[in-house]
């Protein structure tokens, strides 16, 4: 290294984020830098997809290409980037309502496609940006909001579990209260060739303030990176949701494959123009 | 004084990627915190981190004048050896509020420098190498002449400042 190496504040553009104070999304942000500018990725290399909600605003803090999308749609427009231009290297985030509830049906597929992207799902277990009512992955007994004074009754959606279930290569999960393990995951989710999904606990202090409390109960998960999905499930379905690490990872066909046949426009036009 | 190193630091450029890494990190983090502030409309704590990220920035510069000329080594982001989850002396991104005092970021920014210089202290105390020992303990003393200061800002802040402020547009949610 030398002191004019690539810095994470070379990644971080001029725009302020507007997150409360203490919102784990800062680390977040902190982590993908520090992860890109570690693997010295040119900028100009990176693209970093979102949907919408408070997590997805992170595009514009990221001095790379963005694309700030339409809700719960940041994995296909990551993975047709991707197709697209297959030389980027492509993250996709959001957050737990834009990634499993609006999104959820494209979260399936992008997993069983195993496009190589990487997609960062920021889970606060509630919808933040539109003042604090249940998620996918809020638990049924949460009975802060006004829309759901009794809770919602409904079991929490399982995102890595459900990961596997959908054919990803590599599912792991993070907390934005260790950033030094968060940017460890990150960078190998960048480098392994396929979907990485990367479930990454972050509070909402606002609207979950108890959140504060996870630094006390998140813990290792109790074996991984394993190979076999159905054993990585069993872990992590009987794990609390606050297991931290990588659970699976396994080279698995990456989509498209690359002796698929290319045409140029020109051909293209010839066959279906007449 | 708690342990705020993983490990021996055997070398002056193993030393000097740490401090660099330590004082940019957390004049950038109260540049963002500032920032942050100054999106959430507390102006009095957004002025205050304003002030210690340029003070930071004028201790980044000078130990960045130590490295200049050094071959550093390239340590991966997780691989320093501090303890903490980022480097001891930046602020924890979770013990902020939009609604904290100046007396609440002082002693944030307190608790920082002093595990600044417990990280000094403790490289001064426990390197093997001679050299690294010197020179950890010279950031050391200038650490300690910031942990002072801040203990004097501290003082003539007074108590009377309340703990937390009113929310004139407080989250919708209920009790």
């Amino acid at each position: 290294m030398t002191v004019s190496a690539l810095k994470a504040k070379d990644y971080k553009s001029e725009i302020k984020p507007i997150w409360c104070p203490g919102c784990g999304h800062f680390a977040v942000l902190a982590a993908i830098t520090r992860a890109l500018a570690y693997l010295g990725l040119p900028n100009e290399q990176v693209a970093l997809v979102s949907g919408i909600g408070c997590s997805s605003r992170i595009p514009a803090y990221v001095d790379s290409y963005g694309f700030h999308g339409l809700h719960g749609r940041a994995l296909p427009l990551a993975s047709g980037l991707k197709v697209a231009r297959p030389e980027l290297t492509v993250l996709a985030a959001g957050g737990d309502g834009d990634g499993f509830s609006i999104g959820g049906n494209h979260f399936l597929h992008a997993c069983r496609r195993n496009i190589d992207l990487t997609y960062i799902a920021m889970d606060n277990r509630v919808y933040g940006m539109t003042k604090g009512q249940a998620s996918p992955t809020t638990a049924a007994d949460w009975a802060h909001s006004s829309m759901t004074p009794q809770g919602t009754g409904i079991r929490r959606f399982q995102p890595a579990v459900i990961a596997l279930a959908a054919g990803a290569s590599f599912v792991a999960r993070a907390y934005s209260g260790d950033p030094k393990q968060m940017t460890q995951l990150l960078v190998e989710a960048i480098e392994h060739p396929g979907f990485a999904f990367v479930h990454v606990l972050s509070p909402c202090v606002t609207f979950r303030p108890e959140q504060r409390e996870w630094k006390h109960q998140v813990h290792p998960l109790p074996e991984g990176p394993l190979s076999d999905p159905g054993q990585a499930a069993q872990m992590l379905h009987a794990d609390d949701g606050l297991g931290l690490g990588l659970a699976y990872a396994q080279r698995l066909p990456v989509w498209p494959a690359p002796h698929q046949a290319s045409a140029t426009l020109a051909e293209l036009e010839q066959e279906f123009v007449r | 004084m708690n342990t705020v190193l993983s490990g021996e630091i055997s070398s002056v450029g193993e030393f000097l990627a740490h401090a660099l890494e330590m004082e940019v990190e957390s004049a950038e983090r109260y540049r963002e915190l500032a920032d942050a502030m100054q999106v959430h409309n507390n102006p009095q704590v957004a002025a205050l981190f304003r002030t210690l990220a340029a003070e930071g920035h004028v201790h980044a510069q000078q130990v960045m004048q130590h490295a200049a000329g050094e071959d550093l080594p390239d340590i991966a982001p997780w691989a320093f050896k501090w303890t903490s989850p980022d480097g001891p002396e930046s602020a924890p991104l979770d013990e902020v509020h939009y609604l904290m005092s100046r007396r609440q970021a002082l002693q944030l920014a307190l608790h920082n420098e002093s595990r600044g210089h417990a990280f000094y202290l403790q490289v001064a105390e426990g390197s093997a190498n001679a050299e690294v020992r010197q020179l950890a303990a010279e950031m050391a003393a200038e650490e300690g002449a910031h942990v002072q200061m801040l203990r004097q800002w501290l003082a003539q802040e007074g108590d009377s400042e309340p703990v937390t402020q009113d929310d004139l547009d407080p989250p919708c949610q209920p009790g």
